[in-house]
């Protein structure tokens, strides 16, 4: 195997990526500890991960320090974007933080909603609601849908095992992963109306 | 795509038609710049001058939804040209010129004999087999005349043997049907002459009148295009959802494919047919087949016609030759990795749990845009929405929000509240009269998780998870296993309508009891079934496909993917599996990049790569080389997509370079499409023009306008041409991008783009905002106009189109907008059910 | 370390705005965050021009095709500091805020010594610094050249996230040399007006551009020049903050920190003890210019809010 410098691994030393981020691999891990404080990246461990737009596949560089993401760009190493990131993907680190233009610190972005929430029959906002209280009520919910609709034979007898009450639509915003424990929780339900993205 | 990015330098002509890819897919950029550099030539066919066509040599300006009329005068104009001079010539001497008549020849279906029966009408623009009654054709008459028949060899030493092996279930093996052929393609029926016949019409001048083009600029389109014809030259085309968004997209596609095979450019290095595919892992999405009627890779779901049992899916998927007739391994193998243990050959693997999807003429169709009627009707009351956004992506998006409103319950799992989240807060909407119990859960970001992504050129990457996700956001991995883990709970204490395909889901994807990303990337991996037991954290990986079973042996959820994860040495490690090599040194010299990463099927980079070499074995052009018989054995640079060695024994060189098909010849004509057998232009649902080339107005089958919702609109209301795309610094329903302040600046609003022609028309200015409005809907954005955009003549006549961004809506903090897709058609292609968003008609006043 | 540049060529550019957001990302550079705050431009260059958190902007221009196949001209530019050899903007800063590196030759800001004179504003010839507010004070924003990440052996954010290798970043003899070769692939496909920029433009710019359509089409000044008075200025000794300034500049400083203090810049010329305009070159005020207010004085007495004349302490 070779593991390059982008190699995911956690730092075994804090100052890792300090002003190794851009030398090569090998070199002394003496270089890594050359410390300036003032430095954006200083004591930081890199991550590689894979850009969230098009399909380029493009390769991203995060830079994370204490936990908290410091740096996002492009992966130099990367064969297909070598570094590059086009403006969306140079702004994948706004997705999480942003830089507010009164203070100027670097804060969560408020744009993004971080706790579960409900909208009940006729209101007009959200209330928030647990996670434990969420899964129970849609469970609850996908249950009485599938129970009050699901057709275990159709009219010519043949077992069809489904329901055409509930539809499930994406999955090209998730990994293979998931896509596939989507898939396989919808199917298995007896879900037909399945779609993604392809579809459009 | 056939190909992928990096091979993008190979190639010496670019041809763009229905993509934008220096704004859409900016990376292209890069291998693009590199070709251009090296000489290529590269042309650009848009309805408007885009950031990619100020990079090209060639700008020739096309209508939105004449693509077809367009390729067709290329066939045309081919074959006038490059073939019929010299055929006799070649015939005769073997020598070939401009022109590749080897691969026309050996690896097309150009020789073969279409059924005497087969016919166009021009008059009523119909194939042969149409019944008129259900608006359908029967393909029969699409089909070849047959020379012989032959069968599989199950004896124990043919080459079939596994089909007797025990537990693989019992089907009737298939039939080979040889087809008859015309190597000098002069028989009437074959499929060259026919193809010669059908576009005939299409000449230069029709295809002018048609597109909106200039004579002078489409003959320099074609001849520069066509001049890599010549053998060990290489064009790519480049499309994107300016092909497929039509009512006839499917039909764009095939439209590039017979192009390409015309001109001897897939397979090769520089070439291939490239959609440039738009979200980040739809490539997967659409691998894992997560659409009503598809299976994981590439196999077809279960239905109730010829998918009805496991036998009957057998004996109508399984190929008669070919790659495919491993079918039955891939069909096992998966049902054997869904159900487990509970999966025997005895209940037929489980086949029968799997829901099957309504098949017969005239059934209910449930793809997208029939969901929104479905949940009109009452008949869907629940929803899922992952990471996807229908009320503002989906056509008629009005339309889907009213139709939305009528579900029992919604559930969007995201990380911004999106316009589907909230459809009841849309500014027409009134939530006191909504019931819809809506659920928000907070997803995680991409690198607040790990897990497996791909490309649009088939790379598996593994994104490695940087930082936790904030506060209660999860990935959706999670999300689906407390959920999955509650319905079960819920079956297994109060029962139900038959628990029985719930509970017998094989579900057991955890290390350390917690659920996790690696134990699922096993199981898309496939792993020998007596061997692992995940649920004591023990695995036999597959090293690939070739291992595959059809007797419950092995279990596979993906037979694709197979090889992207199989080091048995470290099962939890994505670094040490191929999906985790990071060797960029490309030994290839051709960016294949062979040890970066996985592309499937077996890491091969560039799909049917037989076909860069000759019949003997020799490259076509010897600079790139992806493989070449040596006289003895395959030196192979790329993974072979041919059977280069059999029993240990290395294969010489035959014809068959298309192993995925039963021909294993590719098809110039085709039998396997819904609505033609050959792409015939008809014009969009909405246009202001008669269809030139034939009696059939739009695409005789075109889905979904029994509609009432799709609300057509005639050219007295609506005498402008519409389409819709994207801007680099914002990205589909903004989601993402218009949560990003700096993409915000950058683009700050959607616009609707317009000539300055039109604009004068219309006292328009820059910067005035406009309303744009049919029947289904009406919007106001910003006026952007420009030069870049001319009317066009069409028939003597001069129109107007414009084009309208579509990434804003009614949430967000930082940008928001009126809804661009209130305005775009719910009609769709019959193949694919894909929408028509790219060629619509609007009226357009100063707001 | 050696003479720098950067290597900018239009004609790989494909306008995509990847520099214009890596810069905002890597600097912390904030951008409006209020609902539809940001106003559509009327083309897809957005913002439409610099400002005081915008280093960097893509324009775009169209004209009908002067030659060839294609209908029309889309002129890509980039719109940033050049980083001019003889920088007219760090020869009249007064604070020791702009900076050149002598080394690199790239132009550097530390803005917290900015003391918001805006002197630089007045004598780019490209048109270049801005000028942000925050609290009474205005601080200059313009590109820094990314001298930490070049101190870490990276590229300027811009460069490093340029898809279409449209910028470099090297040795500036290199660069000149890259540009030369891309000019002649640009000649080849026909593109008679390109030219390379910045050879020899201000004593040579460290922003090396090739030029598909010409300078003049891309809307670069022909002969960039600094205005006559910069010259003078150079008499004129840097302070290194506000506090020190006093004694030191006289009128120079007496303009710094004005929120909203809109009045031609007027600089001081030591030989001839007159108050000259920066921009005209005019004399305002003849003879000796020292004036016995303090600098605080005058920023307070020019305070857009109307605090309090004289201050409190200090």
């Amino acid at each position: 195997m070779n593991l390059t410098r982008r190699g995911f691994m956690k730092a075994t030393g804090a100052a890792f990526a300090t002003s190794m981020a851009f030398q090569l691999t090998q070199q002394s891990p003496a270089l890594a500890v050359e410390s300036n404080s003032d430095w954006k990246l200083v004591n930081t461990e890199e991550y590689t991960n894979i850009c969230c737009y098009c399909a380029g596949g493009c390769g991203s560089l995060l830079s994370v320090r204490d936990g908290e993401l410091i740096n996002l760009e492009g992966d130099p190493d990367h064969p297909i974007n070598q570094g590059g990131l086009c403006p969306k993907g140079a702004a994948m680190f706004q997705l999480r933080n942003i830089v507010d233009p009164e203070t100027r610190e670097v804060i969560k972005n408020p744009d993004r909603v971080t706790k579960p929430m409900v909208r009940r029959p006729g209101a007009s906002e959200w209330e928030d609601i647990t996670w434990e209280d969420a899964v129970k009520e849609i469970a609850r919910k996908v249950k009485d849908t599938r129970d009050a609709t699901f057709e275990e034979t159709d009219k010519n007898g043949l077992t069809v095992n489904r329901t055409p009450a509930i539809a499930s639509l994406g999955g090209s915003q998730e990994n293979s992963e998931e896509e596939y424990l989507i898939l396989k929780m919808m199917r298995s339900l007896g879900v037909i109306a399945i779609d993604n993205q392809a579809r459009v | 795509m056939t190909s992928h990015w990096c091979d993008f330098q190979n190639t010496d002509v670019i041809l763009h038609c229905g993509s934008n890819s220096v704004e859409n897919h900016p990376v292209s950029s890069l291998w693009l710049g590199k070709a251009h550099d090296r000489g290529a030539k590269w042309i650009v066919v848009d309805p408007r001058y885009t950031r990619t066509a100020e990079q090209a040599d060639i700008y020739c300006p096309i209508r939105s939804g004449t693509d077809i009329a367009f390729y067709g005068g290329m066939y045309h104009w081919i074959i006038e040209n490059l073939i019929d001079p010299n055929l006799e010539k070649y015939l005769a001497t073997g020598e070939m010129g401009d022109y590749n008549y080897e691969y026309l020849l050996n690896y097309t279906n150009a020789s073969y004999l279409l059924d005497p029966e087969f016919d166009f009408d021009p008059e009523t623009g119909l194939y042969s087999g149409w019944d008129e009654k259900t608006k359908t054709y029967s393909n029969h008459s699409w089909h070849y005349q047959t020379e012989k028949e032959e069968n599989w060899d199950t004896s124990a030493s043919g080459d079939y043997a596994w089909v007797k092996k025990d537990g693989v279930p019992e089907f009737t093996t298939p039939t080979l049907t040889l087809p008859k052929r015309d190597m000098t393609l002069q028989d009437p029926m074959c499929v060259y002459q026919q193809v010669k016949k059908h576009y005939e019409r299409y000449t230069l001048d029709a295809v002018c009148d048609i597109c909106g083009m200039d004579k002078e600029t489409l003959e320099l389109v074609y001849s520069t295009y066509g001049s890599t014809a010549k053998p060990g030259r290489a064009g790519m085309v480049l499309y994107a959802l300016g092909q497929t968004q039509h009512s006839y997209g499917a039909q764009n596609t095939r439209a590039m494919c017979v192009m390409q095979l015309l001109l001897g450019n897939i397979g090769i290095p520089g070439g291939g047919v490239n959609a440039l595919r738009g979200e980040p892992n739809v490539q997967g999405a659409t691998d894992m087949g997560m659409m009503v009627n598809e299976h994981p890779a590439y196999l077809k779901w279960a239905n109730t016609t010829d998918r009805s049992s496991l036998r009957k899916w057998l004996e109508s998927q399984t190929y008669s030759a070919g790659y495919y007739t491993n079918k039955p391994k891939f069909i096992v193998s998966s049902l054997k990795e869904w159900f487990g243990d509970a999966a025997t050959v005895e209940n037929d693997y489980g086949y029968d749990w799997w829901p099957k999807v309504p098949s017969e003429k005239g059934d209910q169709d449930y793809t997208h845009i029939s969901t929104f009627e479905l949940m009109k009707q009452g008949v869907i009351k629940g929803y899922f929405n992952w990471g996807m956004n229908p009320c503002h992506s989906a056509p008629n998006a009005g339309n889907v929000r009213r139709s939305m409103a009528n579900l029992d319950w919604l559930v969007v799992a995201d990380q911004v509240e999106t316009e589907s989240a909230a459809f009841w807060k849309a500014p027409d909407m009134n939530p006191a009269e909504i019931q819809t119990t809506v659920y928000f859960l907070p997803c995680a970001l991409i690198y607040e998780k790990p897990g497996t992504i791909l490309n649009s050129g088939r790379w598996l990457q593994w994104r490695y998870q940087a930082v936790e996700p904030w506060d209660q956001a999860k990935p959706d991995l999670e999300m689906c296993d407390l959920l999955w883990t509650e319905i079960c709970r819920l079956y297994k204490e109060e029962g139900g309508a038959n628990p029985a395909p719930i509970l017998n889901t094989k579900w057991d994807y955890y290390v350390n009891g917690k659920i996790d990303f690696r134990p699922v990337s096993w199981a898309l991996n496939g792993y020998r079934t007596a061997n692992s037991d995940f649920k004591a954290g023990k695995v036999d990986l597959l090293k690939g496909y070739s291992e595959l079973g059809a007797d419950g042996s092995t279990s596979c959820a993906m037979w694709i993917y197979s090889g992207f994860y199989n080091n048995n040495d470290a099962p939890l490690d994505p670094a040490q599996q191929p999906i985790g090599r990071r060797d960029n040194n490309d030994k290839s010299g051709l960016g294949l990049n062979s040890n970066w990463a996985f592309s499937w099927p077996s890491n091969r980079r560039i799909l049917y790569n037989r076909n860069s070499c000759d019949t003997k074995g020799k490259p076509w052009n010897p600079d790139k080389k992806l493989m070449e018989w040596d006289g003895s054995k395959w030196d192979l640079v790329d993974q072979g997509d041919f059977v280069s060695a059999k029993n240990g024994q290395q294969v010489p060189p035959n014809n068959n370079t298309f192993f995925m098909l039963w021909e294993q010849n590719a098809r110039l004509e085709s039998y396997g499409m819904e609505d033609g057998p050959m792409p015939e232009h008809y014009e969009p649902f909405e246009s202001p023009f008669d269809n030139a080339l034939n009696g059939s107005q739009n695409n005789p089958m075109i889905k979904f306008t029994e509609y009432e919702s799709t609300a057509h609109g005639g050219t007295d209301e609506y005498p402008i041409i519409a389409t819709t795309y994207s801007v680099t610094e914002h990205w589909q329903t903004g989601g993402q991008s218009r949560s990003c302040p700096a993409l915000v600046e950058a683009m700050p609003s959607q616009f609707c783009e317009m000539s300055e022609e039109f604009a004068a028309e219309k006292g328009i200015k820059p910067g005035d905002k406009v309303r744009v409005w049919n029947k289904r809907g009406s919007v106001v954005v910003d006026a952007y106009v420009t030069k870049r955009l001319k009317p066009f003549t069409i028939h003597g006549k001069t129109q107007h189109q414009v084009g309208l961004t579509h990434h804003f809506g009614w949430t967000h903090l930082y940008g928001t907008g009126d809804t661009v897709n209130d305005l775009t058609p719910n009609v769709g292609d019959p193949n694919t059910m894909v929408p028509e968003y790219k060629a619509f008609l609007v009226n357009i006043e100063k707001a | 370390m050696t003479e720098m540049a950067i290597l900018y060529d239009t004609s790989l550019c494909t306008n995509c705005k990847g520099c214009q957001v890596a810069c905002k990302v890597w600097n912390n550079l904030p951008s409006p965050i209020g609902t539809n705050e940001n106003k559509f431009s009327g083309s897809l260059q957005n913002p439409a021009d610099l400002n005081g958190n915008t280093r960097l902007i893509q324009t775009f221009q169209e004209r009908d095709a002067v030659r060839g196949q294609k209908p029309v001209d889309w002129i890509f530019n980039r719109r940033s500091c050049q980083h001019c050899t003889e920088a007219p903007c760090a020869t009249v800063c007064p604070a020791g805020a702009i900076t050149k590196d002598e080394d690199t030759g790239f132009v550097h800001v530390d803005d917290s010594k900015c003391v918001g004179c805006h002197y630089c504003e007045g004598v780019c010839p490209f048109d270049v610094p801005r000028y942000r507010t925050e609290g009474i004070r205005d601080y200059v924003n313009k590109c820094t050249g990314c001298p930490d990440r070049v101190a870490q052996g990276m590229d300027p954010a811009c460069v490093s996230t340029c898809q279409p290798n449209a910028l470099r970043f090297g040795p500036r003899d290199e660069m000149l040399e890259l540009a030369q070769e891309r000019l002649e692939i640009l000649k080849g496909r026909g593109y008679e007006d390109a030219e390379i920029y910045g050879v020899n433009e201000m004593g040579g710019l460290h922003v090396i551009s090739v030029l598909k359509y010409g300078r003049e089409a891309t809307g670069l000044p022909a002969n960039p020049s600094a205005p006559a008075t910069v010259g003078m200025t150079r008499v004129m000794k840097p302070i290194t903050g506000v506090v020190t300034g006093l004694t030191v500049v006289g009128l120079a400083a007496m303009f710094a920190l004005g929120v909203g203090y809109k009045r031609d810049k007027l600089v001081y010329n030591p030989e001839t003890e007159d108050t000259v305009s920066l921009i005209t070159g005019d004399v305002v005020k003849h003879g000796d210019a020292q004036d016995e207010k303090s600098i605080k004085e005058h920023i307070l007495e020019n305070h857009p809010f109307g605090i309090g004349k004289g201050g409190s302490d200090e």
